[in-house]
Formats: C-alpha cells, sequence, structure tokens
C-alpha cells in the first residue's frame, strides 16, 4: 500500500497546490478587509421621558413613542422632580428602533440578523441621596414590533419581562450636577431581526419600599442597539455559499477514494472525515432561511455548529498524534475508545461551554431580556461552566504538548536507526514523518495566525477612536480570514492525506515520467495501512 | 446670536413648513447663517437650546468671579464684551461652540432630528441599501460637522485684509469654535460590549457615550486658565506672541488681547464693573471681597432666607423637604 497523497506528489505539484490555497486565503482575508464592512454596528438611542396618564399600568396595547402620529407627551425629568401630580409608575421611557436618518424613516432589515440592546444610565449626583457603589435596579421592559406599511400606532407586543439588573456607579467629583460614571447593563439579545421597526418601553416600577429605593436621581436613560451588517451578512454568507460545496465536494472524492482500498477504513480517516463532516455543519449556509422565516433559534445555533467544528478539530488533534506514537499492541483496527483519557477533556469543555450557552441563549429563546448574571446562583454557575470549561481547554493542550513532544521524541530517537534499513523502506518511513511534521507546521502556523488576529483584533478596538478614518475593516479581515483559513486547512487535509491512487501502476508506464521513481519506490512497500507500517517500523526498531 | 429669542416663538405651530420665513425675522444671523437657517429649519430650537446651556455653563464655571459671563438682552448676547479679543470672549465661543455641538448630538440620539447624517459622505444616494450594508456613522460626528458649518460660517462671511486685526479676530473665533466642538468629543467616553460566540470577546462593538455638559464646561474651563495669547502675522495666520510658549493646539483657546481687570464699568472693554456683585468675607480666593470688589469696600447687610434642607430624593418625582430659616448676611460690593 502505499502512502497518502502528500508523500506521492511531486514537489511541483505540491507547490502549486499549497500556493493556489495560500492565494485563496489571501482573497479571503482581502474579502474581508476590502470588501465587508465591519461586523456589527450599533446605534445609541435616547429615551424618550413619556407620561402614562391611563390609570391601569399594565395594559399591553397601550405603546409609547416619540415619532409619528400619536406620540406621547413627553415630560423633562430635571424639572419634574419638582411637579408633585406625577408618580414614578407614570413614567416610561421610550425607545424607538432604528433612528431616523437623512430626514429619512429607515428600518431594519433581516439582513441585520440579530439586535443586541444594552442599557446605559445617567444618574445625577444628589448630596441628599448617595447612591450606594452596587444597586439593584427592577425593569420593566416591553418590547414591540411594527412592519412597514403599518400606522405609526400598530404597535404589536413581542415579549414583556420584568427584570432585575445590578448598577453599578460611582463618581469622582462628589458636586450637584454631576453625573454618576455607571457601567452599561446589557439588556436583550434577539436572535433574529424579522420585523422593520422596534418599540422599546421600560418602567422603573416602585411596588415594595425597597423597590428602586436606592438608585439615584436617573435624569437620561441610553440604549446602544447593536445589530449585525447587511454587508458582513452578505460577504459572510457568500463565503459560506462557495466553501460548502466545495467542502462538500472534496469529502465525497475523500470517501470514495477509501472505499476503492481494499481495507477498510482506519481511524485517522474515519477522524478526518468527521472533521470534514463537521465543517459540512458549519459551512451549510441556512442563514438565508432567516430572510423568509422568523428564527430566534439561529444565534444559538451558529455558537452550537461553532462548538461542534472546534471539537472535531480538537479531537482530530489529538487522534492524528496519538495515531503517530502508540505502539500496536494488537492487529485489530484503533478505535476512538483508546482515546477516551484524553478526549474526554474535549467533551467536557464543550458540554459546559453548551450547558452555559444554553443557560444564557437558551433561556432567551423564551426571554430576550433573560441574563444569567443578575442572579447570584446564575452567575455562580455560569462561572462554573466556564471555568470548567477553561481547565478542560488547559488540559488539552497539556495532552496534546505532551503527546506532541513524545511524538518528536520517538521520532528523533527511532531516526537513527534509519540509515541501517533499506533505502526503500527508508524512504517510506521519511515520508511518514514529514507528513506528520507537514501537519505540524500548517497546524501551527493556522493556530498561531488565529491567535495572533484575535490579540490584535483585542488590541485594535481598545483603541478605538473617534476619528478612525481607515477604510480597511480589519475586524471583518480578521473573521473571514480566519474562517477562510480553517476551511483550506480541512480542505488540504483532505487533498492531501486521503490515500494515494498510486498504488494501482505496478509496472504500467505513466505519462507522468517525473514522479515515475517515486511511485516505484514505493510500488513495493508490504500491503499495510500506512499508520500500521510506522508502528511496526517502531517496534521493529526497538527490537533491533 | 439672536437664537436665544428663538425659544419663545418655537411653540408656534407650522414653524417649520416650507412657507415660515423665520429664519430671516432671527435677529443676529449672518447671511450665512440664515441660508443655512433655511435649509434646517428643524435644526434651529437645538441650536438654540444649545447656546442657552452654553451660556448657563458658562455662569455656572464663572460665577463668583469679577467677569461672570452677564449677557445683554439684545442680539449680540454677550454684549460689549465681544467687542475685545480677550480670553473671555474666547471662552464664550468655545462654550457655546461646544453647547450647540452637544445639543445636536443629543437630538440626533432622541430622534427628535430626522435628518442626521448617516456616514461621511454628503447623502448616500440608496440611503437605504447603505444603512442596511455598513450602518450609519456616529452623531457625534453629524453635531460637529453641522455646528462646524453653522457657527464658522460667520468667521467666514466678510472679507477681510489680510493680516488685519479683523482677520485675526476671525481666526481666533474659528480656533476657539474648533476647540469647543473638539472637547465635545474629546469628553465623551467609550463603552465597548462583547458578543462574540457565545458572547466572548471574539466580536467587540463599541460606541461614544456623550459626556455631560459640566464635563465640558470643566474642561473647557480649564483651557481657559491656559489660554495662549497668539498674535496675527502680516501673512495672515496665528503665531503664538511668545516664542518661549509652546504652539497651542486645537483643543486649546487662543486670544489676541489681554482682559480688562473688570473692575468699573467700561462698555467698549466688555466690562460690567463688579459694583453691586455679592462677595464672600471669610474667602481669601477670587471670590473674596477683597479681590471681588478690587478694594473698594462692600456693603452688609442682614438677611433673613428660607430654603429647603435636609432633602430627601425618591425616584422619580418627589423630593421631601424640611424648610430650614436662615439669618444671613449678604455682602455687596460698592
Amino acid at each position: 500500500m502505499t502512502g497518502t497523497v502528500l508523500e506521492n506528489l511531486s514537489g511541483r505539484k505540491l507547490a502549486i497546490l499549497i500556493s493556489f490555497l495560500l492565494a485563496c486565503l489571501v482573497m479571503c482575508f482581502l474579502i474581508g478587509g476590502l470588501v465587508a464592512p465591519m461586523p456589527a454596528n450599533s446605534q445609541t438611542i435616547l429615551g424618550t421621558v413619556c407620561r402614562d396618564r391611563s390609570k391601569v399600568k399594565n395594559d399591553t396595547t397601550k405603546w409609547f413613542y416619540n415619532r409619528g402620529i400619536g406620540k406621547c407627551e413627553t415630560v423633562d425629568l430635571t424639572e419634574a422632580q419638582l411637579s408633585h401630580d406625577l408618580s414614578e409608575t407614570d413614567i416610561v421611557f421610550a425607545f424607538q428602533l432604528p433612528l431616523p436618518r437623512e430626514g429619512m424613516k429607515i428600518d431594519y432589515s433581516r439582513w441585520q440578523q440579530n439586535l443586541i440592546g444594552v442599557l446605559q444610565m445617567d444618574v445625577r449626583y444628589h448630596s441628599s441621596m448617595e447612591v450606594t457603589r452596587q444597586s439593584t435596579i427592577t425593569i420593566d421592559a416591553r418590547l414591540a414590533y411594527k412592519n412597514k406599511g403599518d400606522p405609526d400606532d400598530a404597535w404589536k407586543l413581542y415579549t414583556l419581562s420584568r427584570e432585575k439588573r445590578h448598577l453599578d456607579c460611582d463618581i469622582n467629583v462628589k458636586i450637584e450636577g454631576y453625573l454618576y460614571n455607571c457601567s452599561a447593563m446589557p439588556l436583550f439579545e434577539l436572535g433574529s431581526l424579522y420585523h422593520d421597526y422596534y418599540l422599546l418601553n421600560i418602567r422603573l416600577p416602585v411596588e415594595t419600599k425597597d423597590m428602586n429605593a436606592h438608585i439615584g436621581h436617573i435624569e437620561d436613560m441610553w440604549v446602544t442597539a447593536i445589530n449585525q451588517n447587511g454587508g458582513f451578512t452578505k460577504v459572510w454568507l457568500s463565503l459560506k455559499t462557495v466553501f460548502f460545496p466545495c467542502i462538500v465536494g472534496i469529502l465525497v472524492w475523500f470517501w470514495r477514494r477509501i472505499h476503492l482500498l481494499q481495507r477498510k477504513p482506519v481511524l485517522l480517516e474515519e477522524m478526518l472525515f468527521a472533521l470534514g463532516i463537521a465543517l459540512c455543519v458549519l459551512d451549510m449556509p441556512i442563514e438565508y432561511l432567516t430572510l423568509v422565516f422568523d428564527l430566534p433559534f439561529m444565534l444559538l445555533l451558529s455558537d452550537i455548529r461553532q462548538g461542534f467544528f472546534y471539537a472535531s478539530l480538537f479531537s482530530f488533534w489529538l487522534v492524528f498524534a496519538g495515531e503517530h506514537m502508540l505502539i500496536q499492541e494488537s492487529k485489530d483496527k484503533n478505535s476512538v475508545r483508546k482515546y477516551w483519557r484524553h478526549l474526554s477533556a474535549v467533551l467536557l469543555g464543550c458540554v459546559s461551554l453548551f450547558v452555559f450557552d444554553m443557560c444564557e441563549r437558551g433561556i432567551q429563546l423564551r426571554n430576550p431580556f433573560y441574563s444569567i448574571w443578575v442572579s447570584e446562583l446564575g452567575t455562580n454557575l455560569a462561572l462554573t461552566f466556564i471555568i470548567l470549561a477553561g481547565i478542560s481547554t488547559g488540559m488539552y493542550f497539556l495532552f496534546l504538548t505532551y503527546m506532541v513532544w513524545k511524538v518528536f521524541m520517538n521520532i528523533s530517537h527511532k531516526r537513527q536507526s534509519l540509515p541501517a534499513m533499506c533505502s526503500v523502506r527508508r524512504l517510506h518511513y521519511e515520508g511518514i514523518v514529514y507528513r506528520f511534521k507537514f501537519l505540524m507546521l500548517a497546524t501551527l502556523i493556522c493556530a498561531a495566525m488565529t491567535v495572533i488576529g484575535f490579540i490584535l483584533g483585542q488590541v485594535a478596538e481598545g483603541q478605538w477612536k473617534w476619528d478612525d478614518n481607515i477604510e480597511l475593516q480589519y475586524t471583518s479581515a480578521f473573521f473571514t480570514g480566519v474562517y477562510g483559513m480553517w476551511n483550506i486547512y480541512i480542505f488540504a487535509l483532505l487533498v492531501l492525506y486521503a490515500p494515494s491512487h498510486k498504488k494501482w501502476p505496478v509496472n504500467e508506464n505513466t505519462s507522468d515520467t517525473q514522479n515515475l521513481s517515486e511511485e516505484i519506490e514505493f510500488n513495493h512497500m508490504p500491503e499495510k495501512s500506512e499508520i500500521s507500517s510506522f508502528t511496526s517500523f517502531i517496534t521493529k526498531s526497538a527490537i533491533d | 446670536m439672536g437664537l436665544l429669542e428663538f425659544e419663545k416663538w418655537s411653540n408656534q405651530p407650522g414653524l417649520f413648513s416650507e412657507k415660515s420665513r423665520f429664519c430671516a425675522r432671527l435677529r443676529g444671523l449672518t447671511p450665512g447663517q440664515r441660508r443655512i437657517c433655511r435649509h434646517h429649519k428643524d435644526h434651529m430650537p437645538t441650536v438654540s437650546a444649545g447656546v442657552r446651556k452654553g451660556i448657563e455653563e458658562c455662569q455656572y464655571q464663572f460665577q463668583g468671579r469679577r467677569w461672570n459671563c452677564t449677557i445683554t438682552s439684545d442680539e449680540t448676547v454677550f454684549g460689549p464684551l465681544t467687542l475685545i479679543a480677550s480670553r473671555e470672549t474666547a471662552f464664550t465661543h468655545a462654550i457655546t461652540a461646544a453647547g450647540v455641538s452637544l445639543s445636536i448630538s443629543r437630538a440626533c440620539r432622541d430622534g427628535s432630528l430626522a435628518s442626521c447624517g448617516c456616514s461621511r459622505a454628503s447623502r448616500p444616494r440608496h440611503l437605504h441599501n447603505d444603512w442596511v450594508w455598513g450602518g450609519c456613522g456616529d452623531n457625534l460626528e453629524y453635531g460637529y460637522k453641522f455646528t462646524e458649518s453653522f457657527v464658522d460660517v460667520r468667521e467666514r462671511e466678510g472679507k477681510v485684509k489680510r493680516g488685519s486685526r479683523e482677520q485675526g479676530r476671525q481666526l481666533m473665533n474659528r480656533h476657539n469654535n474648533e476647540a469647543g466642538r473638539r472637547a465635545v468629543i474629546k469628553k465623551s467616553r467609550v463603552t465597548c460590549k462583547c458578543h462574540g460566540v457565545s458572547g466572548s470577546c471574539s466580536l467587540i462593538t463599541c460606541w461614544q457615550q456623550l459626556a455631560t455638559f459640566r464635563e465640558i464646561g470643566d474642561y473647557l474651563h480649564e483651557k481657559y486658565e491656559g489660554a495662549t495669547e497668539v498674535k496675527v502675522s502680516r501673512r495672515g495666520k496665528l503665531r503664538v506672541g511668545n516664542p518661549n510658549y509652546s504652539l497651542p493646539t486645537p483643543q486649546d483657546l487662543v486670544y489676541l488681547e489681554e482682559s480688562p481687570n473688570y473692575c468699573i464699568k467700561n462698555e467698549t472693554l466688555g466690562s460690567f464693573g463688579t459694583t453691586g456683585r455679592n462677595c464672600n468675607r471669610t474667602s481669601p480666593g477670587i471670590d473674596g471681597c477683597a479681590i471681588m470688589c478690587c478694594g473698594r469696600g462692600y456693603n452688609t447687610k442682614r438677611a433673613v432666607i428660607k430654603e429647603r434642607c435636609d432633602c430627601k430624593f425618591h425616584w422619580c418625582c418627589r423630593v421631601d423637604c424640611n424648610i430650614c430659616v436662615k439669618t444671613v448676611e449678604i455682602h455687596t460690593c460698592k
């Protein structure tokens, strides 16, 4: 049996293939950097303070908005403290999304995918009532929607909830008229942006003596609405639409290749195939459905798909390192069960992240205002899962580096016995070592680029300024680039690590004379899987 | 700056209709400002509110000083002060420009100004497509741009001789207006939110949070204290008067002439004098009677005042206070 395509490919062909893939990668970066806008966009909206004159306050058909026919009666809270006929239940903060621009009423498009709301408060300092640093605020939040063509007052209830949030304020200059410096609070997350207009009504109820008693004098409320940019979605989906058939095609080719062999597929090939399937799931452009249907679970689903992909990638690396190191005890096929100890770290990490995600984004499917970080139990639970995931990631990487180190030790140790072997066998084993090193190099480069890109992105965002007039969208380039990179990486793995077909032309004259010498050298290798031949080499040299 | 009286009108119906000619009726606007006013009628109440806030902030910052940002009721607003190119003039320009800029940005954010811009470019041809593709820019920028065109147009109109005093004034005003507008941006805070995979920080979106006007006022007051004296060169550029001083940045205030001491009323210098002003007898500082009254002495009057004290504030709209009666001595400059 011959090795994989990688070993049997001539240097020239390999160079052509690799430079082609690199060109694709550069294109992914450039598409992200030059064509796509930044991934997300935000609009900060100042709440209009409306006065609710109705007697019954929990009427969910009554909506307060500040633009269009039937807009609400506004109150100025700076003067309001003097008017005595106003009660706290009369105050409604209204936020109408999105804001108009250039004199036109703009609306959300379904291309914009999701909507995240962040709440900020302007709390005025009063010497007569100092706000404690940490206080809890109770919010009665109602979200309504409307579509194009609806009359101005045709708001329909989307969701409502009574929520608690931590208000974390401090102040440097304690003089009347100054504001506290309050941290932003996450308010809601909509997994689908199905409707055209949204309206948020916020009340601060005072029903018990302690409720909202220590929040100070709220002067203004700001909501920042973050949505994905339509242009980014378009570029992203186009990338997926291109990648998906490519990966499916190469996967089918890979599987056919394996089935053409006389033997059963080995573990490594199965893992590679599983990885390909995980990538297919990630690449599947199901986001197109959101343009037609209301699918709030999309945010959760994309998290799960991403998690599934990374889990299979991590497992693949482990098995790959392991398969190049294990000294085979039996002639049986290696199975995943052998790696249960190593893979349990991956599994634990994934499960804890999954549970955390279900607790946050899963519950947000039912109540978009839900946040796990509000209650003490929820915070502890979330932290537990995140720490668990962190520990298992650390363990995983320890395992992996240990295994890789062991493989390298094995290789360098056993290499000394190489010159004693016949040239054909030696070339073959060197091929296997080369194969391992090739993957190591490619993986390290990809991982390093991901990490460096991520860190650069954090630094670039940290120094975010108003006046940055850069045309290159770094964040988008990072996203499309990294996404393209892993796609190309797995594409290359599937191509290069597929079994070579060059075992058939035993004595035939191939037109490709250039490869002839290489082919012939591998023709007389024993009919074993390449993995077992490597392990047998190790056992053999150990016996020697 | 005839914008102050605008507030009186802003309740009239049909004010912003096409036919309304209120821009022509506003006093104190230059022809260029009238033109912008006609194009952006709905901006005018906001501009007016911004100017008022600027003046209020100016009076807060300079309370207890000889010059206390007194305004006159005529269209010049700051009265004869604007005749001289002093530090105080510099401050008034900066603070009103900042007020207008902040007001416009705020109005954009509460949706009351529908015509706020979308991107850096002038109006995009397919606004809706642009908004879906890449979103709209920040309103902070719109406030800056509008203020730049509306307030600075005043200083660009009218031919002046290069290197003349008038040209110096124009340059100085423009520089100080710019400093005011920049203060709004400088004091705004960046807030970020992570919203990547599972809420991680693989994706961060940041936005500008507007500062309060008090913070901007404090900042500009600092700039007032460190203002640089400049001269206008023959080539029509501003130059630092004393070559030992460092060059003023666009954030710094500049002035051309030394301030008067504001002790005695002098209309041509923009000084209202300190006669009749209250002062603090025990303070050794600038609000103390010795400095405030410029050595002329003061009158003392005893008065009984009632004021609210021990206030307890309840969200949203209730303040429980006691009434305290105090006897105080009021000192006024002779």
